[in-house]
């Protein structure tokens, strides 16, 4: 979720034995792999899908101001009523923290404000990342749905949720709206609605920003359900030889020790396998470990 | 965290998004990887200039990835090889003639130009089977087998390579050992090193008993070990650093290349008297000989840099051996994406060595001949320069195609000190100039 708001249109092309719907949205490029030939049916398709991407960006963006995150986080300590939607997705957020014991957290963006992970070796000090943490902790909030209430100078960010939300959303609209088979694709999150007819199943590409990594340039099949992909090697800070991956655990405030550049799961939905990758990161060295217990197919890059 | 909390996350994230999605049980996900075959498939062409060699080679290597970074690779190669190769032998202001290796007939060289054996025809018929096996998470072990067949030789390979992986997988150490066995069964029979060059009559083309001085089939051990560190410097550098070396050991000479006795003073050749009725030698020629054992030792280091997209693959090998042949090899390619799916790649490869110690022009008529001769141009002091440009793209179809065109130019070095009389002037050094093109083409998985 960005501030930069890019022209918002859509485009249909020929693909491979389907018809290829595209868009960008939440600072990725978006498509809609459908298994129809009519190309006005496509770009009705794509339309909604795109129309709701753009509704859940707006919505939940925490750079976008007057929206909900905005108004929560600009409360100065006031309680703040939301709306249902947003209450589903803060309810769920509190699951996982408790799932987490406390590592998945929607209000440790704050951190963000002392790490900087641009490569470069600017690592804060130990006391400017205790004092930030003082405005991070879930329970630091009071939340009484649907009055959430927070210290002064915390934020809430649901960035960690939205895009496998919105491709879940997506997936489901076009269920209701179209007996084909989909591919909703935002940015490497994505779902198959339907099993598809013209193919065994869709393919998908896992893509490593390392070449020597084992799981880089994988093909994979996916008949049905999601795949979701948490990390980024792209994203580091490097400081006296060590290498900080921009995991931060927000019960220390640090930077995740040996987490994987990047943990791919497939699952019945996006939303399950984008929080399974993200709580494999949170386990840093024992992303693996992990993975396995929850007897879940996934693709971790250690590159 | 509890061992039943642990088990519970998935139930308890699938009660979560399913209340958070407002629908029903979703189906079971299904995905698998992709597992079959990939196909690489090359056709190359190298013809050296002068009507040298020719060579046309197809080659297809088939991969199959199976669960759990399981993979074989299966490879073919066909090989036409055509045209003339130096001899060995000196040019001279007069005509020479020289028996061929298979016997019974000879070929003659105008004056001034280098003698080549034109007879070379071949085809070779090369495979090769690998098998990838993951110990553990974080090493990999790598056993192959190859061999392949020419019409008077024949290779038998095998290998095995163990990686391991560690400092989060910025650090891989390996280590491998590759053994082979060749088989050399030259045409018309193996000479015996540094002996006069037979007539045509003499040599019926059968080795062994059936000829004269001609010896039966040879053959030659190789061992190679090599222990290499792969480093992540940063995530856009890479480095690696091998260290390698090759013991060979039995007849490594080359049975078709000869040297020029000559005079002393002049330089020139010695005529042999001929006899009536005998086709034969027009000139003195004596037949090589090389160490029956070589040891090399190669370093090489690599360096891969990325930059938005841009490859730039740096690489440099130092090699030395007890023939007191040193080389140097930099080899530097730039892979520059020019559109979607599109990459043009420039490629320059310098290359330098010195000679070998018993490389010489010729052999002096009368003196004591050495231990050890040869006068195969490719043992000689020489540089090599390979320019070329590839280009690659993706297919309609989702392939990868690639056609490559490059020039290699290959100049020899000769002391005037080593030249004796009219070789002063004469051009000694077969020069070689070598056009490469080649078509690729990746499909399957």
């Amino acid at each position: 979720m960005t501030s930069a708001r890019p022209e918002r249109s859509i485009s249909v092309e020929e693909g491979e034995g389907c018809l290829r719907g595209q868009f960008q949205a939440m600072a990725s490029p978006c498509e809609v792999l459908c298994e129809i030939d009519d190309h006005s049916e496509a770009r009705r398709l794509t339309s909604i899908a795109a129309a709701e991407a753009w509704r859940i960006e707006d919505k939940f963006s925490r750079y976008l101001p007057g929206n909900i995150i905005d108004r929560i986080n600009d409360a100065a300590g006031k309680a703040v009523a939301v709306d249902p939607e947003t209450s589903q997705l803060i309810d769920f957020a509190e699951s996982l923290h408790n799932l987490s014991e406390g590592r998945f957290d929607i209000t440790s963006g704050v951190l963000r404000q002392v790490w900087r992970f641009d490569g470069s070796s600017n690592i804060p000090t130990a006391a400017a990342v205790k004092k930030v943490l003082r405005r991070v902790g879930w329970h630091r909030v009071k939340w009484n749905t649907p009055q959430l209430q927070m210290l002064p100078g915390m934020e809430i960010d649901l960035g960690g949720i939205g895009k496998e939300y919105a491709v879940d959303r997506a997936a489901t609209l076009l269920r209701d709206e179209s007996v084909a088979s989909f591919l909703v694709n935002f940015g490497g999150d994505l779902a198959v609605v339907r099993e598809p007819r013209r193919r065994k199943a869709w393919k998908v590409g896992i893509e490593s920003a390392n070449t020597k990594s084992r799981d880089a340039g994988k093909l994979l099949s996916l008949q049905i359900g999601a795949l979701a992909t948490s990390g980024d090697a792209r994203r580091y800070l490097l400081h006296e030889q060590i290498r900080y991956s921009h995991i931060l655990d927000p019960l220390t405030g640090w930077p995740v020790p040996d987490a994987p550049h990047s943990v791919t799961v497939a699952a019945d939905t996006c939303t399950q396998a984008g929080m399974l990758s993200t709580l494999a990161m949170l386990k840093g060295a024992q992303a693996e470990t992990f993975l396995d217990a929850q007897m879940v197919r996934y693709w971790c890059d250690r590159g | 965290m509890s061992n039943k909390n642990k088990l519970n996350i998935t139930s308890a994230l699938a009660a979560a998004t399913c209340t958070l999605l407002g629908s029903g049980a979703a189906e079971p996900v299904q995905a698998q990887e992709e597992l079959g075959w990939g196909f690489n498939t090359a056709l190359l062409y190298y013809g050296e200039d002068d009507n040298r060699v020719q060579d046309l080679s197809l080659s297809v290597l088939g991969q199959r990835t199976y669960l759990d970074d399981k993979f074989l690779s299966l490879g073919l190669t066909l090989d036409t090889l055509t045209g003339a190769s130096p001899n060995g032998a000196l040019p001279q202001s007069v005509a020479q003639t020289f028996t061929q290796p298979s016997g019974g007939k000879t070929y003659t060289t105008p004056a001034g130009e280098f003698p080549y054996d034109d007879t070379f025809r071949d085809t070779r018929v090369a495979i090769s089977g690998n098998w990838q096996q993951p110990l553990g998470r974080m090493s990999l072990f790598n056993v192959g087998a190859s061999a392949s067949k020419e019409y008077d030789y024949l290779h038998l390979g095998l290998n095995a390579k163990f990686s391991h992986d560690f400092n989060q997988r910025n650090t891989t150490v390996s280590a491998g050992l590759a053994i082979s066995q060749d088989e050399l069964d030259p045409v018309g029979g193996t000479p015996t090193g540094l002996t006069e060059m037979i007539s045509a009559s003499d040599d019926d083309g059968e080795d062994g008993e059936g000829g004269r001085r001609k010896g039966p089939a040879e053959s030659k051990d190789i061992i190679d070990v090599v222990f290499g560190i792969t480093q992540v410097i940063s995530r856009n550098f890479l480095v690696q650093v091998n260290y390698s070396y090759s013991d060979s050991s039995g007849y490594l000479s080359d049975p078709y290349k000869v040297l020029t006795a000559v005079d002393g003073v002049t330089g020139d050749v010695v005529p042999v008297p001929q006899l009536p009725g005998i086709d034969g030698p027009s000139h003195l020629y004596y037949y090589e000989h090389r160490p029956d054992s070589r040891a090399k030792h190669s370093i090489y280091t690599q360096g891969k840099y990325y930059m938005d997209g841009k490859v730039l693959d740096l690489s440099y090998r130092y090699m030395t051996d007890d023939w007191e042949i040193n080389s140097h090899t930099i080899d530097a390619r730039l892979r520059w994406p020019t559109g979607d799916n599109r990459y043009l790649e420039p490629h320059l490869r310098f290359y330098s060595q010195t000679a070998a110690d018993f490389y010489t022009l010729s052999l002096v008529d009368g003196d004591a001949l050495p231990e050890y001769a040869s006068a195969d141009y490719r043992l000689g002091d020489f540089d090599a320069i390979t320019a070329g440009l590839k280009y690659g793209w993706k297919t309609g179809g989702g392939n990868d195609m690639s056609v490559r065109l490059e020039l290699y130019r290959q100049s020899g070095n000769i002391s005037s000190t080593d030249l004796i009389g009219n070789q002063v002037g004469r051009d000694n050094y077969p020069d070689l100039n070598a056009i490469i093109f080649q078509v690729g083409y990746k499909f399957g998985k």
